[in-house]
């Protein structure tokens, strides 16, 4: 048998344990990301102009500077402060404040698209500033994001690799480390790769999906 | 006693007055359109009325009550007055069913099914109930604006609002949406509308009021204004809009 086949089947367990790693951080921030992102997106449309300034300045230094960066900050940056957080907890962090960041901008955009007329209508109406927001805004900007918002997922799901750059031992790592022990390079990354199309393929399989279920006449995207 | 009493309203927009003034009175039961240049204030002075705009001085007083005074319950008061729009502004993503239950529910906390009882009556009033369940992007123009109307008078409001109702549709659903206000007209429905539309403001109209530059020039019942008024800018408006028509 290939020897690099042997190494796979020796390396099974801890292979498993990495994607299961892997998948988990990406449902996490995914997850996360949309909350938090909705969050960002709700505070650019108060009234109050400082807040906005505020929350348009954390959307622009986070899409502004690098993810690595940031997760670099805090796994090695924040012990000579006295702050230790485990690689787990800094990549929840530090990709939530980064994907939340995107999230709100694709929202906000989608926002700038909508007829600002409903929004009238709704006060109007009596509805408050907040219920407007989650009874009108949200589930409109939603529906339109949808492909943004699952461009993101996928864009997640890669990006989890980096996290073995602070000692995450996600699906990236252990393969990582197949290919450093037996010194496999090719095959190894080859398999992580076609892993990695494997997994991003049924993201994008369930993301349309969902955007069949939640199609509405009027909201093509 | 008035049902809208409007004292010496002021609207500034930064050192410009779009209302210079305003004196107006609507009766529980009475129709009132309101007409004028575009830019003249009709459709600020309908805003502030329901404090989508707030008014920079004077007083309104709606159901007895002072509404410029600070602390009032803006809410309280929006769900009183229907506010129908120009371009409609339906909910997109909601059938027209649920665009009509929507401030039932919420607002007026009816339980679900007392709210689609409410709505599938008052569309039936509007021969809209066969389209309740269509997104507003499958309705045509005429079909969105009845919907619309049906919404705000779903809410059982004292006052019903229309800005421009007539004006986004063509001749043929303008009938059909001046026929469903006009039925309004003569149900007794309080109304205040902004129109250009002399047609419509002849048949829903107790009497028009001519606003230009900020004021109200005149009021009157819709003949005496369209063909016996002096004032020129108001017989200039009136030759324009009716040999448009």
């Amino acid at each position: 048998m290939d020897p690099f086949i042997n190494d796979l089947v020796a390396y099974w367990p801890q292979i498993l344990t990495g994607l299961q790693r892997t998948l988990m951080l990406m449902v996490i921030i995914s997850v996360s990301g949309i909350a938090g992102g909705v969050c960002v997106f709700y505070l650019k449309l108060v009234k109050n102009k400082t807040l906005r300034k505020w929350t348009e300045a954390y959307i622009s230094f986070f899409i502004g500077t690098p993810l690595l960066v940031h997760l670099f900050l805090m796994y090695y940056g924040l012990p000579q402060l006295g702050i230790r957080l485990s690689a787990f907890t800094v990549a929840v962090i530090g990709f939530t404040l980064n994907v939340s960041a995107y999230n709100a901008r694709y929202l906000t955009t989608a926002y700038n698209g909508l007829d600002k007329s409903e929004l009238e209508a709704a006060h109007a109406q009596g509805f408050t500033h907040f219920e407007t927001f989650h009874l009108i805004i949200l589930p409109q900007v939603m529906r339109l994001s949808v492909p943004s918002l699952t461009n993101q997922v996928i864009q997640n799901l890669k990006d989890t690799s980096v996290a073995f750059l602070i000692q995450y031992h996600d699906f990236f790592a252990q393969m990582q480390e197949i290919a450093a022990t037996n010194f496999h390079f090719f095959k190894a990354y080859m398999t992580a790769t076609l892993v990695y199309l494997t997994l991003v393929s049924v993201v994008v399989l369930v993301a349309r999906r969902m955007e069949r279920s939640i199609a509405l006449p009027g909201f093509e995207t | 006693m008035a049902l809208i009493e409007v004292r010496n309203l002021v609207k500034k927009f930064d050192d410009k007055a779009v209302l210079k003034g305003i004196n107006i009175d609507l009766h529980q039961g009475n129709s009132k359109v309101l007409m004028g240049t575009s830019g003249c204030g009709k459709s600020t002075l309908l805003r502030c009325l329901n404090l989508l705009i707030q008014p920079t001085s004077g007083q309104i007083i709606f159901k007895g009550e002072d509404i410029t005074r600070p602390g009032v319950d803006v809410r309280k008061v929006r769900e009183d007055i229907g506010f129908v729009f120009q371009h409609f502004a339906l909910y997109r993503h909601l059938t027209v069913e649920e665009n009509v239950t929507l401030g039932l529910r919420k607002i007026k906390k009816m339980k679900s099914k007392e709210a689609v009882e409410k709505a599938s009556h008052e569309l039936n009033r509007v021969g809209m109930f066969e389209h309740r369940n269509k997104y507003p992007a499958q309705l045509s123009g005429g079909q969105k604006q009845r919907a619309a109307i049906v919404r705000a008078l779903a809410m059982d409001p004292a006052v019903l609002f229309l800005d421009e109702p007539t004006s986004a549709l063509d001749p043929q659903m303008s009938r059909e949406v001046v026929t469903v206000i006009n039925k309004l007209f003569l149900d007794n429905i309080t109304m205040f509308c902004v129109t250009h539309d002399a047609f419509l403001a002849k048949y829903i109209s107790d009497s028009i009021v001519f606003m230009d530059d900020g004021v109200i020039v005149a009021e009157d019942i819709a003949e005496r204004l369209f063909y016996e008024s002096v004032d020129p800018r108001i017989k200039q408006f009136f030759l324009s809009v009716i040999d448009h028509r």
